[in-house]
């Protein structure tokens, strides 16, 4: 299995095609060695040889033909020239002197310079001799050829190419090794991110990628893949909790009802208990469908990502009608709402959003705290800040931060209305308008200020298109 | 409820939900028409001078809002109640803004749906240039924003006149406490505690304390109404 991964791996491709391109370029290295090592010794080659034949030339200018056999016999008994090579035939080309056997029947122009194979005179071996060569015709009808033996260079060439090939096996075997290796590797480590991924979709999120420590990309990507799976799980844990509290929220009011409805159920039938039963029935099923609905809402707000509905807002308007919608109930209780502004303070914002918050907190305050309730609306350096303030118990330090999760309720106050969905409201619209949520100590009571972005820009913001089409 | 039995058009795909549409609306002076997809509610809405029609949302074939756009576009502009058992932030906005004219959020009270209904068949009807509402003693005055009772001022706060003259507006006619939060205060949601009651209960005591009869009454868990008496 894993092999037939390595074999589809890309990776393999790829070094496939590096192994390619450099077996090229080394083959065109070698090319060049030998093209040029070539040249090279067949230029010395001539330049020899046609330095040794105008010596031989100037002895035939000075002595004649008898001078210049001479001068022949001479050469090759001193060696003159390494590897050297003379013949002197007459116009038939018969030989007259020199170590050659007979003239080489390809040479039979009147001049010229040529690669030529010659038997050696009164050689041992029958192997002809490679001779690089120039001859010439002489005023006199003979011909002289002079040649040096360049043997040694197709003994080169052959040295060249068992090099080539050998580097080119060697290269193909270094670089498959190297080739399945790092495929291997590759595929092994996304092998492993794939395995994980499959363990998650079958058992759940508790699986992890492994990290071998090595600090390199292999072992970024997995830590960064295991950070969302943690996020991933942490969410979940949390969607469960609010599962669990909802089932528990409504299933304790829908136990009741079905309780009360089936004791109905048994007893003898009398309107007046029936009439009562089902206005207390629909009493609890509305609280239940508040609940519903409030979570719905809460999960609506977070679930938001474009802000089409905001605009510029009066923050202290807002407050303002907030503050006075609730002194009515505060008066009720003897107390009162007390609101304060210095004047439009404006924020970006959906106005209904704004209100419902606000509202949750001015309720909390009349509701759960005491004394008058301080409504503020301020504009400072930092941003537009409403603020609500109570003389009541306050909420103790450590309970601060559950506050704003759902369903939570502080102890005292699980005898008194309420769902503990008011500050998650208020939480999920202060995210949605980037604000911020603040809670201190009012010595006594409690304070709660939420502290809003400032405005930059002039006007309304634009409302985004309608995005469905119509289908008449 | 005077006159010939006003037609309502209800585009509703759910059979129970429709039957109860159709029985509340006809025991209260409608004669409901039921349309169960789109195709039905458009050529039903193209062909019939209705008062008013309810739409919902998720139908089998079309989205609510698009009925409404295209009976728009034809130039229809009976007023559409758009019922949606989807959340009200956005949708709310997109419905008012193809041409809904009211939004209701499922789960509702059928007193809620009739409270809706009736105000919206009644825009349509009344359209009076007045200066000055009466009802009973009860004198509004439209221009300088004060009311009066038997002659005697009653001081209201802003937002307490705007409570009583959407009361007296409606006179004889049910509001529900999401049709004033929305009518009086602007917003779109469901009030979710009782502080509106106490509000209503802050003018009802400045209206009615020491007076030959109550103006403002309570109908229990759906909301209020003025009428001179009884």
């Amino acid at each position: 299995m894993l092999l037939a991964k390595t074999l589809r791996s890309s990776t393999l491709k790829l070094a496939l095609a590096c192994i390619g391109i450099f077996g090229a370029v080394v083959f065109a290295l070698f090319g060049y060695v030998y093209w040029a090592t070539v040249s090279h010794v067949r230029s010395r080659a001539d330049h020899a040889v046609a330095a040794e034949y105008s010596v031989l030339q100037a002895a035939f200018d000075a002595a004649g033909r008898r001078g210049l056999i001479a001068s022949i016999e001479q050469h090759i008994a001193e060696q003159r020239l390494a590897d050297g090579y003379y013949l002197l035939a007459d116009p038939s080309f018969a030989p007259v002197a020199g170590n050659i056997e007979v003239w080489p029947s390809e040479l039979s122009g009147p001049r010229g310079s040529q690669d030529v194979g010659v038997q050696e005179r009164n050689a041992e071996s029958q192997t002809p001799v490679l001779l690089r060569t120039k001859f010439d015709t002489l005023p006199d009808g003979y011909r002289l050829l002079v040649g040096t033996d360049i043997g040694h260079l197709s003994q080169f060439a052959g040295k060249m190419e068992a090099a080539l090939a050998g580097g080119i096996l060697l290269l193909l075997v270094l670089a498959g090794f190297a080739t399945t290796a790092v495929t291997r590797r590759t595929v092994g480590r996304i092998e492993a991110i794939n395995a994980t991924s499959r363990a998650i979709m079958h058992d759940g999120l508790g699986r992890r990628i492994p990290v071998r420590g090595t600090r390199d990309e292999w072992d970024q990507l997995a830590e960064n893949l295991n950070l969302m799976l943690d996020r991933i799980e942490a969410l979940m844990g949390e969607v469960k909790q609010v599962t669990d509290n909802v089932a528990h929220d409504l299933r304790t009011p829908l136990t009741r009802l079905r309780g009360r409805l089936e004791k109905a159920s048994h007893q003898e039938f009398d309107p007046e208990r029936s009439r009562a039963l089902v206005a207390d029935t629909m009493r609890e099923l509305d609280v239940v469908l508040t609940i519903f609905s409030s979570l719905l809402r809460i999960s609506r707000i977070e679930g938001l990502n474009s802000r089409g509905t905001f605009s510029v807002v009066d923050l202290a308007q807002v407050a303002g009608e907030v503050a006075e919608l609730f002194d009515a109930a505060a008066e009720a209780k003897g107390r009162r709402v007390k609101f304060e502004s210095g004047g439009r303070v404006r924020v970006i914002g959906d106005r209904d959003l704004l209100f419902d918050a606000i509202s949750n907190l001015i309720d909390n305050a009349v509701t759960h705290g005491g004394g008058n309730v301080q409504v503020t609306v301020r504009d400072d350096d930092q941003g537009p800040t409403v603020s609500v303030a109570d003389r009541g118990p306050g909420i103790p330090l450590e309970e601060r931060k559950h506050v704003l999760k759902r369903f939570y309720r502080i102890e005292r106050s699980r005898s008194s209305p309420g769902h503990g969905l008011g500050l998650s409201l208020v939480a999920a619209v202060v995210q949605l308008h980037r604000a911020r949520l603040e809670m201190e100590d009012n010595g006594p009571g409690l304070k709660i200020w939420l502290q809003f972005q400032p405005v930059i820009t002039e006007g309304s913001l634009s409302v985004a298109p309608e995005a469905s089409g119509t289908r008449c | 409820m005077t006159g010939a039995r006003r037609r309502i058009l209800v585009v509703e795909d759910d059979p129970e939900t429709a039957r109860q549409l159709v029985e509340s609306l006809a025991t209260s002076g409608y004669q409901a028409d039921l349309a169960v997809n789109g195709g039905d509610a458009l050529s039903r809405g193209r062909s019939t001078d209705y008062a008013v029609m309810t739409v919902d949302r998720m139908l089998p074939d079309i989205d609510g809002i698009d009925i409404i756009r295209c009976l728009r576009n034809d130039g229809i502009v009976t007023p559409a109640l758009i019922i949606s058992a989807l959340g009200e932030i956005d949708d709310r906005v997109r419905g008012l803004r193809a041409g809904g004219d009211d939004y209701l959020v499922k789960p509702f009270a059928f007193a809620e749906l009739l409270a809706r209904v009736e105000a919206l068949a009644r825009r349509s009807a009344t359209v009076v240039k007045e200066t000055v509402l009466r009802v009973g003693d009860l004198e509004l005055d439209l221009v300088s924003r004060t009311a009066n009772r038997s002659g005697r001022e009653i001081e209201l706060l802003p937002r307490e006149y705007r409570l009583l003259e959407y009361l007296v507006r409606n006179e004889g006619h049910v509001v529900s406490r999401a049709m004033l939060l929305q009518h009086v205060w602007d917003l779109h949601f469901d009030p979710t505690t009782n502080v509106i009651d106490v509000y209503v209960g802050r003018l009802r005591r400045k209206i009615d304390t020491q007076q030959r009869y109550p103006l403002i009454h309570t109908v229990r868990g759906v909301g209020y109404y003025v009428r001179a008496s009884g």
